[in-house]
């Protein structure tokens, strides 16, 4: 009979092997591993900072890919660009009135347009749009704006290259790629939420910032284009509307209804809150940043000319009272001459 | 909101003031269509300073006229005070088989 344990003879050669290895070098701590020195390339170059995240999408607080997030984004960045925002409160406008709305209002700030392009102004027809809002983000965007100064921005904290020999030269920022990161300051970051969300802290627009709202934002302050909107959607004895022979499509049924439900509340002009009466005082100024450089310098030559009189009449009526003096030494030496 | 049965309706409050919000809730609460169906509307907005209450003025169908301070009350208030009047007329007009 055949054993039943096969003979493997391999098997104990392997076995046995490390029993002679250890046995000829006594630790294993002693043992010296051959490990592949790194390529000179690694030893004189250090290795170059990587960006963790898409450098246009900084991780944020909230989800970043949802409507609201990102609603509150394009509010932020168009509350920073406008420097007027004229505020409307719409009741149940019918998609239909809307679009002749808008259809007027581009039409007559591109005319507005054309007239300045003759004199080499500015246009600002295309950056000026009515927009429905949600109202909520909106005021949500705007405590961010008003109340999140960020110092510092998250490239202030970049890796920079401590060797000129450094592959790049470009400077990236030396955060995590979770909001919990402290450098981020952008307006959806961690730290900008935590700003705005400080109840202390109330907005001048606060009570104008409920119901169905409508912006049209304004990329300058410019009072000509203001006229015109204000003359479109919220006529008044200061800006009356375009008349039916000169506009007729203005005048259309459907947009009359329109415009009946649109009401302005207020403006916010350079951070500044304006009632409709202060709107229409901001649109009312004449020539608008042109026409009122041109009158403080009227102001300040009237001064100038003023202030040149002052003291001119000092100096004269000195020169007046030394004349006269000198006048009356003349006259005293004369007297000495004639007496001698 | 029953609409049906108003025929005037004269609003005036303050926007800056927080509590015209039910006044500027109840015009939003307005149909579409109610202005081409003979409901008149006139809002007056105060200025900005203004410390007068926010009132609203109503006319019905039946000639009856309410006048409601809007400062004290809810939206939900506005529309119940309304309503109530409102479909008692609603009742009228189903018995009188229009």
């Amino acid at each position: 009979m055949p054993p039943r344990l096969r003979l493997r003879p391999r098997a104990l050669l392997i076995q046995r092997s490390p029993s002679q290895h250890s046995l000829r070098h006594g630790y294993a701590s002693l043992a010296t591993a051959t490990t592949p020195a790194p390529p000179i390339e690694q030893t004189i170059k250090s290795v170059p900072p990587v960006l963790r995240y898409p450098p246009t999408q900084p991780p944020s607080h909230k989800p970043p890919e949802v409507r609201k997030s990102q609603l509150h984004r394009q509010y932020q960045s168009v509350l920073k660009a406008s420097p007027l925002i004229l505020i409307f409160q719409h009741n149940n406008i019918k998609a239909v009135e809307w679009m002749g709305i808008r259809r007027e209002l581009t039409a007559a700030l591109e005319k507005v347009d054309a007239e300045r392009e003759k004199l080499g102004q500015e246009l600002f027809a295309d950056g000026i749009k009515l927009q429905v809002i949600q109202t909520g983000i909106f005021a949500s965007a705007l405590r961010v704006v008003e109340f999140f100064k960020p110092g510092e921005s998250a490239l202030d904290h970049a890796q920079y290259p401590t060797d000129p020999t450094t592959p790049t030269s470009a400077k990236v920022p030396n955060a995590q790629n979770t909001p919990d990161d402290e450098t981020f300051a952008h307006g959806l970051s961690r730290k900008a939420h935590e700003a705005a969300s400080n109840k202390k802290l109330k907005l001048e627009l606060e009570p104008l910032l409920s119901g169905p709202l409508a912006i049209v934002a304004f990329p300058s302050v410019s009072p000509q284009h203001l006229k015109t909107v204000l003359s479109m959607l919220s006529p008044s004895p200061d800006f009356p509307a375009p008349r039916r022979k000169v506009n007729p499509g203005y005048h259309e049924p459907e947009i009359q209804a329109g415009l009946q439900k649109l009401m302005l509340l207020g403006a916010r002009v350079e951070g500044k809150v304006f009632d409709q009466e202060g709107t229409r005082w901001v649109g009312g100024i004449e020539g608008g940043i042109d026409g009122l450089r041109a009158q403080l310098v009227h102001a300040l030559q009237s001064v100038g000319g003023s202030l040149a009189n002052a003291l001119e009449g000092a100096s004269k009526s000195l020169y007046f009272t030394v004349e006269g003096r000198r006048m009356d030494m003349e006259e005293k030496e004369k007297g000495d001459m004639k007496e001698e | 909101m029953i609409t049906r049965f108003l025929t005037n309706v004269n609003l005036r409050f303050n926007p800056f003031s927080p509590r015209s919000k039910s006044a500027r809730l109840f015009l939003s609460l307005i149909p579409p269509g109610a202005r081409a169906n003979g409901l008149l509307i006139q809002s007056k907005m105060l200025p900005r300073a203004s410390k007068e209450p926010a009132t609203l003025e109503i006319k019905f169908k039946d000639g009856k006229q309410m006048h409601l301070d809007l400062d004290k009350m809810r939206i939900t208030e506005v529309t119940e005070e309304l309503d109530r009047h409102s479909r008692t007329l609603a009742r009228k007009e189903e018995l009188t088989g229009n």
